[in-house]
């Protein structure tokens, strides 16, 4: 029965469906094939409801990743979730999650699109508010209320569409790219985009969806789910890349970028750390998109996938072993008591970081040799690059706090290195976290790209992130008879500390006065003048009639008797007098 | 209503929660053990410099310090995950079974067989336990 469990056939089963799925990316990225597949639901006189699926390497690829992490999370749920009351619920989500993202993949039509979409949404929050405590409810309202503005965009975006008599995107992108229908459809579908990758105005949500089981996070809040809008707006590239929507999003990418990273410096939560850098990875990419070198953007995102899923594995491990503490400044020492996991924690960090050769080197660096040729303001470089560095720097933070020193929890622990089952899924991604990108850079850039720079301009970011390095020991290192440097600028690090004040805005500042209007439409109307001459007065008047109702019913006879009497003195009169 | 104090704490008590919260505020910025025992020793100091003031002294140095304490409250307190604000406080919430009882009959009625099973059972702890520990005194039946 061991081997019949929930998670051990969802894993085989997922593990071979991207296995063929890669086999078949390659396949069809050497013969440069896509295949339309139209499946026609009805088909009543001229009207046609059709189904399409689209499969390029870009879809298959993209899906043989999702699956390959979804497998290994999967594997390693059985482990971490193995004390849970409700294991077969979580596999049952995780797998729905999966579903709706191949949906989503596979579509050219926005209406599938849609589909999935929703899908997501719907099942992010159920995983979200998956523990049943009040964070959780709160973190998944927050969540799916983010994500409703997406869905309403995406909802609006359908209804334009059908100008054009048909939601296949994908035929009307280039033909119609200059028209005003197109760029109100491209600026809806950006929306969607943001919230879904959690963009400057969104951004609350993403590090507020930690409150979900680590796996959760692994792949849903770092590689699959929160890319699904950097992969939508690859399908919609066209519309970015010649109109002001390019240039908006690569500034608000680049702030996001910005604001994540500076935010991680001062965050304690291990897992919102993490959550934060994925926030800083998701606004490199998007910017870069929204520069128009979508390739680009879809092997940062494949890249980051790898790497990041394992980061929060590690940090799952962690937490589980350290009993559900997630605070780094309870940490410390790791790299003696967990070793493989350090190992694996330190790879997957130093992947994050752009070491070379490690898979997200590939990646960063040729992202970032590509900003540096392109045409862009001082302003973007400086983001860009200043970004890079704080990577570096929160990574280091991070690996200072954990894996150094001593360890700042109780004398009596049990850290050791012994799950198994959650290292074997770990190791799968390691291996990947480190030939990935290599093996990614020659399937898709078959010939490579001459990037030629001048040396100081060349090495720029191996100084950056030398410098980050730097900068992150500096603030992380305490001196006995030092004050602590973030007391000594306590408003600044409260402002980056609590991500620009965002939450804050995201949720009292959006609800206050829609709020505060709500009750007293409730005061003076819902239960005020509605009521009054609403319920309680129309009520009121029908006891009223109903009682006058009843007195003559009761006094039937005396009326008719007085009715009587009155006729005949009306009679009497007549014929006396007239 | 949430201003009105439910207890008047003594002066005394105050200045020992004071100490207690300032300790706490100590260990969310100052991580590492050692560094947060120097520091801790030096906050034990200021308090002892003040012990023997007269009371409207006192009364104005513990309104400083509360000031003091809020103005350099962390702005990410330092908590046990387990515990109220911790990030894993009340994460599985298991319904106690007595909630059952409180069913409505046409609730109940929705799942027969389970509900006579239940109370069978219910009949058959009674039985059990009065066989074990015997019956219980009249005299503590019934509200007091």
């Amino acid at each position: 029965m061991k081997y019949l469990s929930i998670c051990s056939i969802s894993f085989v089963n997922l593990i071979s469906i991207s296995f063929s799925c890669f086999l078949f990316s390659l396949y069809f990225l050497l013969n440069n094939m896509v295949y339309f597949i139209e499946w026609e639901v009805v088909s009543l006189n001229s009207m046609s409801i059709v189904m399409t699926f689209l499969f390029d390497w870009m879809s298959l690829l993209f899906m043989s990743f999702v699956l390959m992490i979804a497998s290994l999370v999967i594997f390693y749920s059985k482990e971490y979730m193995e004390s849970d009351e409700n294991i077969n619920r979580f596999i049952m989500l995780v797998l729905m999650f999966v579903l709706s993202m191949m949906l989503l993949i596979i579509s050219p039509n926005l209406i599938s699109i849609l589909l999935g979409w929703d899908g997501l949404g719907l099942v992010s929050y159920c995983l979200v508010i998956y523990f049943q405590n009040i964070k959780s409810y709160n973190a998944g309202m927050l969540t799916a209320l983010s994500n409703r503005i997406g869905d309403v965009a995406l909802l609006l975006a359908i209804a334009w569409m059908l100008n054009y008599g048909s939601w296949n995107y994908i035929f009307y992108l280039e033909v119609m790219q200059n028209e005003f229908e197109m760029l109100l459809i491209g600026s809806l579908v950006m929306l969607a985009a943001m919230t879904k990758s959690a963009q400057i105005p969104f951004s609350s949500w993403l590090p507020a969806a930690m409150a979900a089981p680590t796996p959760v996070s692994a792949l849903v809040h770092s590689s699959t789910l929160v890319t699904a809008g950097v992969y939508l707006l690859i399908r919609f590239n066209i519309l970015l890349s010649f109109s002001w929507l390019g240039q908006l999003l690569l500034l608000l990418a680049s702030l996001t970028m910005f604001m994540s990273g500076l935010g991680a410096n001062f965050e304690f939560d291990l897992k919102k750390i993490i959550a934060l850098s994925t926030l800083s990875q998701l606004g490199l990419m998007m910017s870069i998109l929204s520069m128009g070198f979508y390739k680009l953007a879809m092997f940062h995102l494949l890249t980051h996938a790898l790497f990041k899923a394992l980061l929060f594995m590690c940090a799952g491990a962690i937490i589980h072993n350290m009993n559900n503490s997630q605070d780094i400044r309870l940490m410390g020492g790791l790299s003696i008591h967990m070793p493989l996991t350090s190992t694996c924690f330190n790879v997957s960090n130093l992947a994050l970081c752009g070491m070379p050769f490690l898979a997200g080197f590939y990646s960063k660096d040729m992202i970032l040799e590509v900003v540096m040729i392109s045409n862009i303001n001082m302003f973007s470089f400086f983001l860009y690059f200043f970004s890079t560095g704080l990577t570096v720097s929160y990574s280091f933070r991070l690996v200072y706090y954990s894996m150094t020193g001593d360890l700042n929890c109780g004398s009596l622990n049990m850290l050791n290195d012994e799950s198994w089952v959650m290292l074997r899924g770990m190791m799968g991604l390691l291996i990947m976290s480190i030939i990935g990108g290599s093996m990614l850079n020659w399937l898709i850039f078959p010939i490579p790209y001459m990037i030629c720079l001048p040396k100081l301009m060349k090495f720029l970011t191996l100084f950056v992130c030398i410098f980050g390095g730097l900068f992150g020991y500096l603030i992380s290192m305490t001196n006995l008879y030092s004050l602590n440097k973030s007391l000594l600028n306590y408003n600044i690090s409260v402002f980056l500390g609590s991500m620009w004040f965002m939450p804050y805005i995201s949720t009292y500042g959006m609800i206050f006065y829609p709020l505060n209007m709500g009750q007293l439409v409730v005061k003076s109307f819902d239960q005020g003048w509605s009521e009054y001459f609403g319920g309680q007065h129309l009520y009121q008047k029908l006891v009223n009639y109903s009682q006058i109702l009843f007195l003559m019913h009761n006094n039937s006879l005396k009326i008719y008797l007085m009715l009587f009497v009155f006729w005949i003195l009306i009679l009497l009169n007549f014929l006396l007098f007239m | 209503m949430a201003q009105v104090p439910l207890a008047i704490a003594s002066h005394k008590r105050q200045v020992c929660s004071l100490y207690k919260r300032a300790l706490r505020n100590l260990e969310a910025w100052y991580d590492r053990r050692n560094v947060y025992r120097y520091r801790a020793v030096q906050l034990r100091a200021r308090f002892d410099e003040n012990r023997c003031k007269d009371l409207g002294e006192g009364i104005r140095l513990l309104a400083c310090g509360q000031r003091e304490l809020f103005e350099t409250k962390h702005f990410q307190p330092r908590n046990f995950a387990n515990s109220s604000g911790g990030c894993a406080y009340e994460r599985e919430v298991i319904p106690p079974d007595w909630l059952l009882d409180y069913w409505h009959p046409l609730e109940k009625a929705q799942y027969p067989e389970y509900f006579a099973k239940r109370e069978q059972r219910k009949k058959e702890y009674v039985t059990w336990w009065e066989k074990q520990y015997g019956k219980p005194d009249p005299k503590d039946l019934g509200h007091h």
